[in-house]
């Protein structure tokens, strides 16, 4: 499936950024170069600053790089958003308190409609029951919790078959038994619907359980310092977090995020 | 049956009663607010007030009237009093809703249109620090003593809250639901419908609660500086205090407050009912 189009997946290149007025301007991302292959997970993680969030954005087109090149799908990420094809998870759920859990994932639908052809358009019911909110159907966000919440901004972004998926520490408001609830959730979920995945987020149990690969960010300036692979075979369960394989990861990327964060005080 | 089980079934009365649904939150509310210890106190403070009135009424007598006499009056003249009453009503009817629905729709063009507000914000703010009591006259030099200057007063005060609240509630979206919509290249005609038309109104019903208290001073501050042939309530209070007859002059006020209180509580109806969501819990911000 992942030779099934050559250009399938993200490819960020040479992407730079700035920030703040001519003169006293900061540099966020810094010749930033990376690809996510159609189907493949991969997680962003590092300190505050160094940048992911930028990055993320950057694909997601509300942020301009001030150069290089962010392709999707081959296409330029306007082109990409246009043909509905980016799928934004953000850091709340940032629902609409007025629309019942259904309406909410339907809404990805009734906008730009135009998109809307040729695509394998998902039943708002059928993905919400998946994600175990059948009972949730006609109810509003103020009356779900966080975790509930945060699975229907999930669906919202799954449901209009999206060829990518951004997510920006979907779980970082939630509790921790929560959390690994919601990443067992997710994980389960995309192991049969393969999108290439793009994962924000700050923590390293989360990175590993949920990627194929972690990229680790430095900051000052933003700029990528280690990719490392996540050789643990899917599907995942709980279980894994015991194996010896899961620590050593679990010591490596602590490692090179302390190194990273090394470089920062120096 | 016990307490609780009774107040259950007041709930749930009050769910069919209306056809919507009342959240565990909303309904939790309700009983609370029946509770005595809610409504007591704004009695009690009432019933002092009115004694104090009373006390006050029988003692100078030449200074305000007793709380009887403003009623014997409203009985007596109840026909003049209905009349008057309807004239303002319709000043502030007209005037009210064409401020108000002027403020918004200038609200939706700057909220839109940066450079809108950059061109007619200015313009706004100078009209509305000239103080209202002094354009009226004005007006009625303009427009004659007939309703059209009591509608442009009345809208003029309606339409600055209406639109300064109603332009603040358009632009606070929250930027991560405006996030969603621009990954999905919604266009701008979309993210006001879907986001920022239903986002604004718990600032819209704000400037609301503002605006029709305001309307109704505005319709009695034209009323005295024109009476014209159609009094109304304003008119009536002046006319009634320049011939020193008390009861006349607090009844036609005690009307005004009236009209006051009915538009306020018919505010809060019609905001429930819409703006049912932005009261429980604090969602997706």
């Amino acid at each position: 499936m992942e030779t099934a189009q050559p250009h399938a997946g993200v490819h960020i290149e040479n992407v730079s950024k700035s920030f703040g007025p001519e003169g006293a301007r900061t540099l966020v991302l810094n010749h930033v170069s990376l690809s996510i292959k159609m189907g493949e997970f991969v997680s962003v993680i590092g300190p505050s600053g160094c940048g992911k969030s930028t990055l993320l954005k950057t694909v997601a087109g509300l942020i301009d790089a001030d150069s290089g090149v962010v392709k999707v799908d081959g296409m330029t990420v306007k082109a990409a958003t246009k043909n509905k094809m980016i799928g934004l998870v953000p850091q709340s759920p940032a629902l609409l308190p007025w629309r019942t859990v259904l309406d909410n994932v339907r809404l990805p639908m009734t906008v730009n409609p135009k998109a809307n052809a040729n695509r394998n358009l998902r039943d708002p019911r059928e993905i919400l029951e998946s994600f175990g909110l059948g009972a949730a159907l006609d109810k509003y966000p103020g009356q779900l919790s966080g975790g509930m919440q945060q699975r229907v901004a999930i669906a919202r972004a799954f449901v209009f078959d999206p060829s990518v998926l951004l997510m920006d520490e979907p779980f970082s408001a939630l509790d921790e038994m929560n959390r690994d609830a919601q990443r067992l959730g997710l994980l389960d979920f995309w192991q049969s619907n393969r999108k290439a995945v793009m994962f924000v987020t700050h923590s390293v149990p989360e990175a590993i359980m949920l990627s194929d690969r972690i990229v680790v960010m430095g900051a000052h300036p933003g700029h990528i310092a280690e990719i490392i692979d996540v050789p643990l075979p899917r599907p995942r369960t709980i279980d894994v977090y015991a194996t010896d394989e899961f620590r050593d990861l679990e010591g490596h990327v602590r490692e090179t995020l302390r190194e990273v964060m090394g470089q920062k005080s120096a | 049956m016990s307490a609780t089980d009774t107040s259950t079934l007041a709930v749930q009365a009050a769910t069919s009663a209306t056809g919507r649904r009342i959240s565990p939150l909303a309904s939790a509310k309700l009983k609370q607010n029946l509770r005595w210890t809610n409504w007591a106190p704004a009695v009690i403070t009432f019933v002092i007030a009115a004694a104090l009135w009373q006390i006050t009424a029988i003692a100078n007598p030449y200074v305000i009237p007793t709380i009887d006499q403003v009623w014997m009056s409203l009985i007596k003249d109840a026909d003049t009093y209905w009349a008057n009453m309807l004239v303002t009503g319709l000043e502030v009817a007209v005037g009210a809703s064409s401020g108000i629905i002027a403020g918004f729709i200038l609200a939706i063009i700057m909220a839109e249109f940066q450079v809108m507000e950059r061109a007619v914000m200015p313009l706004v703010v100078v009209v509305m620090v000239t103080p209202i009591v002094a354009i009226a006259p004005a007006l009625v030099v303009a427009f004659g003593f007939g309703m059209t200057p009591k509608f442009i007063v009345t809208a003029l005060v309606v339409f600055f809250p209406m639109l300064v609240n109603s332009l603040a509630g358009l632009r606070d979206v929250d930027d991560r639901a405006l996030d969603v919509m621009k990954t999905l290249h919604a266009s701008r005609w979309e993210i006001f419908r879907d986001l920022r038309f239903t986002g604004s109104m718990p600032y819209v019903f704000a400037g609301l609660r503002i605006a029709l208290p305001l309307a109704i001073v505005g319709a009695a501050v034209a009323e005295f500086v024109a009476a014209g042939q159609q009094a109304g309530l304003g008119s009536l209070v002046t006319i009634a205090a320049a011939q020193a007859n008390l009861p006349v002059t607090w009844a036609s006020i005690a009307l005004l407050c009236l009209m006051g209180v009915i538009l306020i509580s018919l505010l809060a109806l019609v905001r429930k009912r819409v703006l049912w969501w932005s009261d429980g819990a604090a969602v997706g911000r």
